[in-house]
C-alpha cells in the first residue's frame, strides 16, 4: 500500500503545479461583458416561484421583443446556485432572486448590478415601502417584486369553539387564549411554531421579537437581545416555553415552516401560527385542494405588548447578476414585472386567468390600492393596512453580509433549546456571541 | 451442493422483500391518496379510494408543472444514456489494458483513478463549474455528461477490471496462439465473455447518473438541461409542499430505475455469476 | 481447475502482453496499445477529477473568502479555525457515529442478504431486482419516502406502533434524542447502500467453489460452521470492497440528515458543515480545508479496512 500513498503524493504535486499555472494565468480576469441589446433577445429569469401566466409573458414579448425563459428552482437550491455562480464568476441567469436576507452578502460580493444604473430607484423608493431593505453600500441591488411579510393567522372556528369571542390583541391575551383552547380540549396543541433547524425558525423569532417590541440587531450589527428581559430574549423564552407547556405539537421539533402550515394549520390541527406568511390564507388555507379549514382561518393583527405589534417584512426581490448576458433587457423585464398593473393582476385583480401562482401582495402601494379597490384579495383590506402601517424590515439598513452565518446560529441554538439539550439562556447567549463575533 | 437451512433462507428472502418494498409501497400508497386521507390516524394502509389526481396534476395539461416534468424527464434520459455509453466504452478499454497488459505507470494510474472516488462531491464542485464555464459548457448536455463520465469512470473501471481478471485466461491464450491481435482478442473473445459484466456496469452507471442532484443543479441553468431530480426538488418549493404530489413525483422518478432493475436483472445476476467457477 | 483468484490482480499479472513465453517486462519495443486504451480514461480523470481536487487542496491553505478578497496564503489558519468551531466538532462526533452505524449495519445486512442469495433458487433474479430498488432510488426521492415513515404526524411507524399498542400516542423520532436521531437517519442511508454491499459481497461468494462446501458436509460441518469457516473468510475481498464503499458513503452523508433533520446539531454531518461554510458563508478556503480533511480521513479509513479485511485468499 505504500506505493499507493507515494503515487498520490506525486499526483498531488503535479496537480499543485497545474493549479499554480491556472491561478496566475487567469487571475483578475473578471469583467462583465453584457450586451445592451433589448430586442430580439431571450433572457433567462430564475426565481423560486412559478412563472406568471403564459399570456402575460407573451404580451411582454410582443411589446418588447424580449423572450423570457423562466426557470423555477426551489429556494435552497437557488441560493446554492447563486453562491456557486457568484464564486465562479459565471453566468446562469439574466435576472434572479435577491432574497432580503442575502442583500448584505450579495451586495458585498458585488455580484449584482446596482439597479440605479437601469431604473429610477429614487422614485421607486416612494412607491415601494420595502425598497430600503434591498440597499447595500448605498446601491439598490434588487427590486422587491412582492410584499410578503409575517402576520399572525388564527383559525377562528377553533377559537370560537373554545369560547373565545374577542380576538386577542396582546401576546399575554393570545397566550391565555391558546391555553384555554388546549384546556377545553379543542386542540391538543393549538400553536404552530416550526422548530426545525432551518431558516423558518429564525424568521419566526424575528417576528416574535418585533411583537415583543424590539429588534434583533442594531445598525452596527450588535445584538439587542442578550440581556434577560429584552424583547428578543423574551421572545425566545416565549417560544421555547410554549413548546414545553404543550402548546406546540412536540413533533414540531422537526417541522419546517411550510410543512407546519400545510400539515397543521391547513388541516385544522393547530389553531394559530403566530408568525405566518402574508398570503397564506388566500393561497393555502382557503384552497379546498390543500385545506380542510376553508373559510375558518383569518389574519390577525400581530398581538404585541400592549396592542397590535409590527410585522416583519420578508419580501422577495429580483436583481441582475453582473454576468448577465442581456442586463438591459433584464432591466426592462424587471420594470414590467414590478409595474403596479401587473402586480395587481398577478395577485388576482383581473381574475384568475392573470394570477401568478404563489404571488403574495404587490410591493407597490399603487398595485396594492388597485387590488384592494377591486376587492379581489382575501383579507386584502387588512393586509393592505398592515403593509402600509406596521410592516417594517427586519434589518432597516439591509441585512449584514454575514447574515447566513448568524441565521444558522439562531436556528440551531433555538432548536437545541427546544430539544432541551441547552437552556434558553445559553442558547440566547450563544446567538449573541455569534453576532458579536461577526459584527466586530 | 450441501443442504442449507431452508427456514433461514426463507427468513432472509422475507427480510429482503420487506426491507426493500415497505418504504416504497408506503410512498406509492401516499401518492394515491388525497391530502386529507394522508393525515388520517391511524394511517390508511391501502388507499381508501385510489385516486390518480396527483399524477394527473404532475403529468397532464399545459401548466408549468407538467411541462417541467415532461421536459426534465427527457433531459434525464438523454444525460443518463449518453453518460452510460461513454463511461462503459472508455472503462471497458481501460479495464482491458489494466487487466491484461503491463505498462509503465499502470499501478499509479489505476490507484489514482480509484482514489478520486474518495473526494467528496462538494470538494470538486466549484473548480469543475469554473472549468465548464471556461469552455462554455454550463447548461449544455455535453457539460453535464462530461462531469458524469468523470465521476462514474472510476467505479466502472474497477468493476470491469475485477470482472476481466476473473475471466479464464486459457481461451485468450488460445486466441494468441492462433495469431489474433490483442484488439481482435478484445473484440472477439473478451467482449463476448465479459458481456454480462459490461451490461451490469452499464446498469450501475445509469442508475448512478439517474440519482444525481448537486452537479446538475449547478451545471444546468434552465429547463433545457435540468434533469428530473432537480425538477422534483423544485417542487418542494418554499411555501407549498403538497405531500401527495411529492410522493407521486417520487414514484415517477423511481419508475425508470425500477423498470430497469426488474427487466434487466437477469444481466445483473449473470454479470455476477459468470465470473464464478465453471 | 479452480478459477483465477481476483485477489492477485495487482501482484503478478498472470497475463503477459504478448503470446505466452514472451518476456513479461515492458521495454525492448515500446508498446503503444495499452497507453492508447487508457488515455481517454486518464484524460477524464486528470482534467475533471484530479485537477479540481488539486485546486481544492492548494486553496485549502489560502484565505479564499469571497466576501473579503483578495485571496492570500494563510498556511494552517483555515484548519485552526475549523477545530475551534463548535459546530464542526459536534458534526465530527455525529459523522463518527454515522460511519460506525452505517458501515457495521450495511456490512452485516449485506452478508445476510448475500448468503440468502448465494445459491440459485426459483425467483432469485426477481428477488435481486427487488433488492436493488432502494439503491436505484435518487437521493431526492429518498427523503420524500422516508419522511413518510418517520413523520410525527402522518408517519407509518407511528401509525403501526400505535395500532399495535406499543406506544400510547404518536412520537417524535427525529430531532429529540441525538442517538436515536442519528440512528434513524443512518438507517435511511443503510437502506440505500446495502443493495450495493450485498451485490459486491455476493460477487465474491460466487467465486467460492462448491467443492469446498461438499467437502465440509462430508466432514460433518454444520451450515453455521460452514458459514464461519468457508463463506466469511473467502468473501473477504467482497466484504472489504463493500465496507470501503460504505465508508466513503457514510463519511460523506449529506442528503439524509439535511432533509430529515435540518441543520440541527443533533444530526448535522461534516459535509453539511462544508456546505454551510462554503456556500452560505462563502468562506471557500475553510470549506476546502474541511473537504481535504474529510478526503484524508476517507482514505485512511478505507486503507485501514482494506488492510484489516482484505486478505489474499489462496487454496
Amino acid at each position: 500500500m505504500t506505493s499507493f500513498l507515494r503515487s498520490r503524493t506525486l499526483l498531488l504535486t503535479g496537480a499543485a503545479v497545474l493549479v499554480g499555472a491556472l491561478t496566475t494565468g487567469c487571475g483578475g480576469g473578471k469583467s462583465s461583458s453584457g450586451s445592451d441589446q433589448t430586442t430580439g433577445v431571450t433572457i433567462t429569469v430564475t426565481l423560486a416561484t412559478e412563472p406568471p401566466p403564459k399570456a402575460s409573458l407573451d404580451a411582454f414579448t410582443q411589446s418588447t421583443g424580449i423572450t423570457v425563459k423562466w426557470t423555477n428552482t426551489d429556494w435552497d437550491s437557488l441560493q446554492t446556485k447563486i453562491a456557486a455562480a457568484a464564486t465562479a464568476k459565471t453566468y446562469f441567469a439574466d435576472a434572479t432572486n435577491v432574497d432580503w436576507s442575502r442583500v448584505g452578502q450579495l451586495g458585498k460580493l458585488n455580484w449584482f448590478h446596482p439597479m440605479d444604473e437601469y431604473l429610477d430607484t429614487k422614485a421607486l423608493a416612494g412607491e415601494m415601502p420595502q425598497l430600503p431593505a434591498f440597499t447595500s453600500n448605498g446601491h439598490v441591488i434588487g427590486i422587491p417584486y412582492d410584499a410578503s411579510f409575517l402576520v399572525t393567522t388564527v383559525n377562528k372556528k377553533l377559537f370560537t369553539k373554545a369560547g373565545i369571542t374577542t380576538m386577542p390583541t396582546t401576546i399575554e391575551q393570545y397566550t391565555a387564549d391558546l391555553k384555554q383552547i388546549k384546556a377545553k380540549g379543542v386542540a391538543q396543541y393549538p400553536l404552530n411554531i416550526p422548530f426545525a433547524a432551518a431558516e423558518g425558525l429564525s424568521t419566526y423569532w424575528y417576528q416574535t421579537t418585533a411583537a415583543f417590541g424590539g429588534t434583533i440587531l442594531d445598525g452596527a450589527g450588535k445584538p439587542q437581545f442578550a440581556t434577560p428581559g429584552s424583547p428578543g430574549y423574551r421572545a425566545a423564552e416565549w417560544m421555547v416555553d410554549a413548546l414545553k407547556q404543550g402548546l406546540v405539537p412536540p413533533g414540531n421539533i422537526n417541522v419546517a415552516d411550510s410543512q407546519g402550515q400545510q400539515t397543521l394549520m391547513a388541516k385544522g390541527v393547530v389553531a394559530s401560527t403566530f408568525a405566518d406568511y402574508s398570503g397564506n390564507v388566500g393561497s393555502l388555507y382557503s384552497v379546498p385542494a390543500s385545506s380542510t379549514v376553508v373559510g375558518d382561518v383569518t389574519y390577525l393583527a400581530t398581538p404585541g405588548v400592549s396592542g397590535p405589534g409590527p410585522n416583519m417584512s420578508n419580501p422577495d426581490g429580483i436583481g441582475i447578476p453582473r454576468q448577465a448576458k442581456y442586463p438591459a433587457a433584464a432591466a426592462k423585464f424587471i420594470d414590467w414585472f414590478t409595474s403596479a398593473k401587473n402586480q395587481a393582476e398577478f395577485a388576482g385583480a383581473a381574475g384568475p386567468d392573470k394570477v401568478m401562482p404563489g404571488y403574495f401582495l404587490p410591493s407597490r402601494l399603487a398595485g396594492m390600492t388597485e387590488l384592494t379597490q377591486k376587492g379581489k384579495l382575501i383579507g386584502g383590506q387588512q393586509l393592505g393596512d398592515l403593509l402600509k402601517n406596521s410592516a417594517k424590515p427586519v434589518f432597516p439598513e439591509g441585512a449584514p453580509s454575514w447574515y447566513p452565518e448568524f441565521s444558522k446560529a439562531v436556528y440551531t441554538n433555538l432548536h437545541a433549546a427546544a430539544t432541551g439539550s441547552v437552556s434558553t439562556a445559553d442558547a440566547v447567549k450563544a446567538i449573541a456571541a455569534t453576532a458579536d463575533k461577526l459584527s466586530s | 451442493m450441501p443442504r442449507r437451512l431452508p427456514w433461514a433462507r426463507t427468513l432472509g428472502i422475507l427480510f429482503i422483500v420487506l426491507w426493500s418494498l415497505v418504504p416504497l409501497y408506503w410512498s406509492l400508497n401516499t401518492s394515491l391518496q388525497t391530502d386529507a386521507q394522508i393525515s388520517e390516524r391511524p394511517a390508511n394502509y391501502v388507499p381508501p379510494g385510489p385516486t390518480l389526481r396527483n399524477y394527473h396534476a404532475l403529468l397532464t395539461g399545459p401548466g408549468e408543472i407538467p411541462e417541467t416534468i415532461r421536459r426534465s424527464s427527457l433531459n434525464i434520459v438523454v444525460e443518463c444514456t449518453a453518460a452510460t455509453l461513454i463511461t462503459v466504452v472508455l472503462a471497458t478499454l481501460a479495464a482491458y489494458a489494466f487487466a491484461r497488459m503491463r505498462f509503465r505507470g499502470r499501478q499509479l494510474l489505476f490507484y489514482a483513478v480509484l482514489a478520486t472516488m474518495a473526494f467528496p462531491a462538494y470538494t470538486t464542485l466549484i473548480p469543475l463549474y469554473r472549468i465548464m464555464s471556461v469552455f462554455g459548457l454550463v447548461n449544455t448536455y455535453t457539460g453535464i455528461v462530461l462531469v458524469y463520465v468523470s465521476g462514474f469512470l472510476p467505479l466502472a473501471t474497477w468493476i470491469l477490471h475485477s470482472y476481466m481478471t476473473s475471466l479464464p485466461l486459457a481461451i485468450e491464450e488460445a486466441g494468441q496462439v492462433d495469431g489474433a491481435g490483442r484488439m481482435q482478442i478484445l473484440w472477439r473473445i473478451v467482449l463476448p465473455l465479459a458481456w454480462p459484466g459490461i451490461v451490469s456496469t452499464a446498469i450501475i452507471t445509469f442508475l448512478f447518473a439517474w440519482a444525481q442532484f448537486l452537479f446538475p443543479l449547478v451545471l444546468s441553468s434552465d429547463l433545457s438541461t435540468q434533469p428530473l431530480t432537480v425538477a422534483i426538488a423544485a417542487l418542494q418549493g418554499r411555501h407549498v409542499v403538497p405531500f401527495g404530489l411529492l410522493n407521486a413525483a417520487g414514484v415517477l422518478a423511481l419508475a425508470v430505475p425500477a423498470v430497469i432493475a426488474v427487466s434487466l436483472n437477469r444481466f445483473i445476476v449473470n454479470g455476477l455469476l459468470s465470473g464464478s467457477v465453471k | 481447475m479452480v478459477g483465477t483468484r481476483s485477489g492477485r490482480r495487482h501482484d503478478v499479472s498472470p497475463a503477459g502482453t504478448g503470446a505466452p513465453g514472451t518476456p513479461r517486462r515492458p521495454g525492448r519495443r515500446f508498446d503503444l496499445l495499452p497507453y492508447a486504451l487508457v488515455t481517454p480514461l486518464a484524460l477524464f480523470i486528470v482534467a475533471l477529477a484530479l485537477f479540481p481536487a488539486g485546486v481544492t487542496i492548494v486553496q485549502s491553505f489560502f484565505r479564499v473568502d469571497e466576501l473579503n478578497p483578495p485571496t492570500t496564503f494563510n498556511g494552517l489558519e483555515n484548519f485552526r479555525h475549523l477545530f475551534a468551531d463548535g459546530s464542526v466538532r459536534s458534526s465530527l462526533v455525529n459523522t463518527g457515529l454515522y460511519v460506525l452505524i452505517g458501515v457495521a449495519l450495511s456490512t452485516v445486512l449485506g452478508i445476510v442478504m448475500a448468503v440468502t442469495l448465494q445459491r440459485p433458487f426459483r425467483g432469485r433474479s426477481a428477488l435481486i431486482a427487488v433488492l436493488i430498488l432502494p439503491w436505484a432510488l435518487p437521493g431526492v426521492v429518498e427523503g420524500i419516502v422516508w419522511t413518510g415513515i418517520w413523520d410525527s404526524n402522518t408517519g407509518l411507524l407511528n401509525s403501526v406502533l400505535t395500532s399495535a399498542h406499543l406506544i400510547p400516542e404518536y412520537q417524535v423520532f427525529l430531532g429529540q434524542h441525538r442517538f436515536l436521531t442519528i440512528f434513524a437517519i443512518e438507517l435511511v442511508q443503510v437502506w440505500q447502500m446495502t443493495p450495493l454491499s450485498t451485490l459486491l459481497i455476493l460477487a465474491s461468494l460466487q467465486n467460492i467453489p462448491g467443492e469446498l462446501y461438499e467437502a465440509a458436509v462430508l466432514d460433518g460441518c454444520s451450515p453455521w460452521a460452514a458459514l464461519r469457516r468457508i463463506t466469511l473468510p473467502l468473501a473477504r475481498p467482497g466484504i472489504a470492497i463493500a465496507m470501503v464503499q460504505a465508508v466513503i458513503a457514510t463519511i460523506n452523508v449529506f442528503d439524509q440528515p439535511y432533509v430529515l433533520n435540518g441543520s440541527a446539531d443533533t444530526g448535522a454531518s461534516l459535509t453539511m458543515q462544508t456546505y454551510f461554510i462554503s456556500f452560505q458563508n462563502l468562506d471557500f478556503g475553510e470549506g476546502y480545508a474541511l473537504s481535504l480533511l474529510i478526503t484524508v480521513a476517507t482514505l485512511i479509513l478505507s486503507l485501514g479496512v482494506v488492510k484489516l479485511v482484505y486478505r489474499q485468499v489462496e487454496f
